[in-house]
């Protein structure tokens, strides 16, 4: 065998004190390292800090583990819902998702705040034109703004333009 | 890929793509077979317990979340490992910026309990493992971080250099050189007391 310190073949000795050779390189190693002070002294040292290495045990894993991690994955699952609920309103330009959230949080207020159950008389029908025609508000309000924005981003980068 | 060519890689990533077809049970499969060595792994790069613990949560968190995505183009080993070793590096290196050298100086309050030969092991004896094992332990953590790395998986997960080299994202003679290097350190660092 050739000189694993001659030949920079170092794994060699790193691969020897790991036991990780096959029985035929170990031997032919162990013959050369019989003859050879640097790759005894090398291959030993490396077997020392082997052995020494094997002392430092890791703690057991604590038993609520999985159930912790379980915990985790339905929050995710959770805010996944709610990420495909945001995702729409993410796509839009700031200049026009600002305005809409705020006037579909100004509409909800405003929904809440009118809607008196005990005043209203209980007309099934009528109450199902309100809010059908509330609905219908709320979305020309919506698409008004978004036309709006885009008019208005169209403007600007009209104006930057020129 | 198919299933049928994924089990020709390697067994968890078959597991793994029936995790991506939405079976929850080989999730837990994975789970069982990799929480200890992941988590054993982060703990000694990390050398902390519950961080290395809600390291190797967030490892498997990712995983979970990426399944959808899972194409076995690597052993799962390899690609869990390297989820695992990028995490921790990271928290390795904002830690650094954080609290500099101070959590070196504090490594025994986080010893793991002894498991000996000796049943009953004197209080000179206790006392010189306690603090040859607070050697190694600095020795390993005053390891460059990719060095450091390499030998964990090299030492303790018994990794091949093909390997550990997907994992850290470099050749397999660069791993050579990375592990030649921190055992030489080692040598060094450990010869006081008495090993070399």
């Amino acid at each position: 065998m050739n000189c694993p310190i001659k030949t920079r073949n170092l794994e060699l000795l790193v691969d020897f004190a790991a036991g990780g050779l096959n029985p035929e390189t170990a031997s032919a190693l162990e013959r050369h390292l019989a003859g050879c002070d640097a790759c005894r002294s090398m291959a030993a040292d490396q077997t020392a800090v082997w052995k020494a290495l094997d002392a430092w045990e890791a703690p057991p894993v604590s038993p609520g583990f999985d159930r912790r991690l379980y915990r985790r994955i339905d929050e995710v699952a959770r805010f996944s819902w709610w990420e495909r609920l945001t995702r729409a309103f993410r796509r839009m330009p700031l200049s026009q998702a600002v305005p809409l959230t705020a006037s579909a949080g100004l509409l909800l207020m405003a929904g809440l705040l009118l809607h008196r159950p005990g005043r209203i008389p209980p007309v099934a029908s009528r109450g199902e034109v309100v809010r059908a025609n509330q609905v219908e508000r709320t979305l020309d309000d919506l698409e008004l703004l978004r036309q709006f924005g885009t008019a208005d981003s169209k403007e600007s980068a009209h104006s930057d333009a020129m | 890929m198919g299933v049928a060519a994924a089990a020709t890689l390697d067994l968890d990533a078959e597991l793994m793509l029936r995790v991506k077809d939405g079976d929850a049970a080989s999730f837990g499969v994975l789970l069982e077979k990799h929480r200890v060595p992941v988590t054993r792994f982060v703990y000694r790069l990390v050398q902390e317990q519950a961080v290395s613990e809600e390291l190797a949560q967030e490892v498997f968190l990712r995983v979970y979340r990426s399944r959808s995505s899972y194409e076995p183009t690597a052993k799962f080993k390899t690609w869990l490992f390297r989820i695992a070793s990028h995490l921790a590096l990271n928290w390795l290196r904002d830690e650094k910026h954080e609290r500099g050298q101070e959590r070196l100086d504090d490594l025994s309050t986080d010893l793991p309990a002894r498991q000996i030969t000796d049943r009953r092991p004197s209080v000179e004896q206790e006392l010189l493992y306690e603090v040859k094992l607070k050697e190694i332990r600095r020795a390993v953590a005053e390891l460059p971080d990719k060095q450091r790395a390499a030998v964990l998986m090299h030492k303790y997960e018994e990794m091949e250099y093909t390997q550990i080299a997907k994992v850290l994202g470099c050749s397999e003679s660069a791993v050579k050189s990375l592990l030649f290097r921190a055992y030489v350190t080692l040598r060094a660092r450990l010869a006081h007391m008495g090993i070399t």
